[in-house]
């Protein structure tokens, strides 16, 4: 029998849910029943990662430990090789910790783990495992077991198209769309999520793992591109009332996603049965953002960088365009290599990068640099465009922080910055694009959960919770907790919270490599469908 | 024990399973070209450097040294070229 079921739901923030789960918005009640999920159990704000992104932060549910300690920071991640920056995938082999799905294989527990990224290749769990982010071209290899595929296949209505990752359609997010244009792109992404519960819906009926994790992130690509149909502050009634028939078109589609979802809760809980404890959360909230920061833009400005030289190629041109940083690397000290990581890396003297900071320069270097950014401001209004600068030790403790950025920027909008060879540094968008906030959303319901809201967890405690919710001690490497109020008295006197082995450490693919200069640039020209947001 | 043959023969299968899904007329030769024959994008070159290196020991082979020539980034690559690599670095 499940006894835990975990639905994530990318991106999912308080600022849409409320008026869909209230009633507040023209459309009255859209989700009934999560709002009666709410009502019966626990509740609260749900913050993520210190970087709020897709990757690490879901990581970090999937292990229990938050990215210093497992690892993963981006979508892309890059080695310094001196002359060039090589910049590829992260994917599982990278993770320095095994999973939760793989912890509780190893107490002869049962797992269904669906549509979580990092997760390919797939690891060995007990139970079966489809990895997020995959391409319907590779989805069969990536799945565990090996016989997934062909089980999952014979599912009615299944199409791994439909199902998958279509890099080419997320590769728009951040582009300014049409309405009509936006309608399409939100239509094409509804089929996906039904497609996931579809799946999922069979997989806990024939199987009743002892752990169930499904997740959904229509929510993320939706509010990405349609966040101002959302936000309750933009999508007014007054803009609802002089929105053209198309517009108002895009509404009612978004809009009905969400009420998907809510019935795609209530399949899969109802699926699993009253003994089910349902863990609801998001991996990161979201907001708007208002303006494009060219950060290497800056950061050039300040003589911290070298744009690489347009030779007006086709092969300059496509790199140009793509989203990681293309710059002359021999006089480059400090750059951001993607608009996904918000992160600034200083690159230190060495032999292989003799024009780096020399190691005696590099706090000092480090405090100028975070005063200068700081200092940025939009030319337009003279408001800073950057909240916050985080040192990698404050932001990314543990093993893997030599992998982090030196420095996070937070902006003060949220939003991600550019790392396009484009003037000014600082200019408003024309229309407000989603962007991740650091307050998600948890929710629990069912057995023993107390009826408790408004109540603050960080998204490390979503893994302890599970672990104790099995019945499993909670591996003492975890780094987050079982709120003392999470659960009733009664529960918690004969379920109490006990701590225990710590899950494995692993060791990561060796990712060294010997290519040559020349090599690295046009392996670099030709990773150029990797994209997230940019201006 | 490997050997040309059989590191030809694993290298078919590996890429016979690879593209098994997408729905493509092709047997897998030597001559097979992966951009021309198999329709491969960039994203499915990172895929399959993953999968054969899984095939051959879950090591990295440096790839790199065949996907570029002369300082470009070849425009296709046939399984044949990728069998004599793989058996320059493994024999």
């Amino acid at each position: 029998m499940t006894k835990t079921m975990l639905i994530g739901l990318d991106g999912a923030t308080y600022t849409v849910l409320q008026p869909l789960l209230d009633g507040s918005c023209e459309e009255g009640v859209v989700m009934p029943y999560l709002a009666s999920l709410i009502e019966g159990g626990y509740s609260g704000t749900l913050k993520s990662t210190n970087h709020p992104l897709t990757p690490p932060a879901w990581t970090t549910v999937c292990t229990g430990v938050t990215p210093g300690a497992h690892g993963v920071y981006d979508f892309v991640r890059f080695e310094d090789m001196g002359h060039d920056v090589y910049f590829t995938l992260y994917d599982a082999r990278d993770m320095r910790v095994e999973t939760f799905w793989e912890t509780v294989s190893r107490h002869d527990k049962s797992v269904v783990s669906l549509n979580f990224p990092m997760m390919a290749p797939p690891p060995e769990v007990n139970g079966s495992l489809v990895p997020g982010f995959v391409s319907w071209k590779h989805l069969r290899r990536n799945m565990h077991p090996k016989s997934l595929f062909a089980r999952i296949d014979k599912i009615d209505g299944f199409d791994p198209k439909e199902l998958s990752w279509d890099f080419e359609r997320e590769s728009l997010i951040g582009e300014i769309m049409e309405d009509q244009d936006l309608y399409d792109w939100v239509e094409n992404h509804l089929p996906r999520d039904r497609q996931w519960t579809n799946i999922a819906k069979h997989l806990l009926a024939e199987d009743s793992p002892d752990v169930f994790a499904l997740m959904l992130d229509g929510v993320d690509k939706i509010q990405h591109q349609a966040w101002h149909f959302l936000d309750p502050k933009i999508w007014t009634k007054e803009r609802a009332a002089s929105a053209s028939d198309i517009a108002k078109g895009v509404r009612r589609l978004v809009l009905q996603y969400f009420a998907e979802v809510d019935e795609y809760l209530r399949t899969l809980i109802e699926t699993a049965g009253p003994d089910t404890r349902t863990i609801i959360v998001s991996d990161h909230g979201f907001t708007g953002a208002y303006k494009v920061v060219r950060i290497n833009t800056y950061l050039g400005e300040l003589g911290h960088l070298t744009w690489k030289e347009d030779d007006g190629s086709e092969a300059a041109k496509r790199r140009q365009m793509a989203n990681f940083a293309y710059l002359d690397w021999d006089n480059t000290q400090a750059f951001c290599p993607t608009p996904s990581s918000n992160g600034i890396v200083i690159r230190q003297q060495s032999e292989k990068c003799p024009n780096g900071v020399p190691p005696s320069e590099y706090e000092a270097f480090r405090e100028q640099l975070i005063a200068d950014l700081l200092k940025l401001e939009d030319p337009q209004t003279g408001e800073k465009v950057i909240q916050a600068v985080l040192k990698r030790e404050d932001a990314f403790p543990g093993v893997a922080m030599d992998q982090s950025p030196d420095l996070t920027l937070i902006l003060s909008d949220h939003g991600f910055v550019s790392v396009r060879n484009r003037a000014p540094s600082v200019v408003e968008r024309p229309v407000p694009m989603g962007t991740h906030h650091p307050d998600g959303i948890f929710i629990m319901h069912g057995p023993g959960v107390a009826q408790v809201s408004d109540k603050t967890l960080q998204i490390q405690d979503t893994t302890a919770i599970m672990a104790h919710s099995m019945g499993l001690d909670i591996p003492r490497n975890y780094e987050g907790k079982v709120p003392a109020d999470l659960y009733t008295a009664a529960h918690i006197a004969t379920h109490p919270i006990t701590k225990g082995r710590p899950s494995v450490s692993r060791d990561t693919f060796g990712h060294g490599d010997d290519m040559d200069d020349t090599q690295k640039a046009e392996m670099l020209a030709q990773l150029k469908a990797l994209g997230y947001l940019e201006d | 024990m490997l050997d040309t043959t059989s590191i030809e023969e694993r290298l078919k299968d590996t890429v016979a399973e690879f593209v098994v899904d997408w729905g493509l007329d092709a047997d897998i030769s030597r001559d097979t070209t992966l951009v021309g024959d198999l329709e491969f994008d960039s994203i499915d070159v990172i895929q399959l450097i993953v999968e054969i290196e899984k095939a051959f020991g879950n090591r990295k082979l440096g790839f790199q040294d065949l996907i570029m020539a002369d300082g470009r980034y070849v425009d296709d690559l046939s399984v044949g070229q990728i069998s004599d690599f793989l058996s320059e670095k493994l024999l």
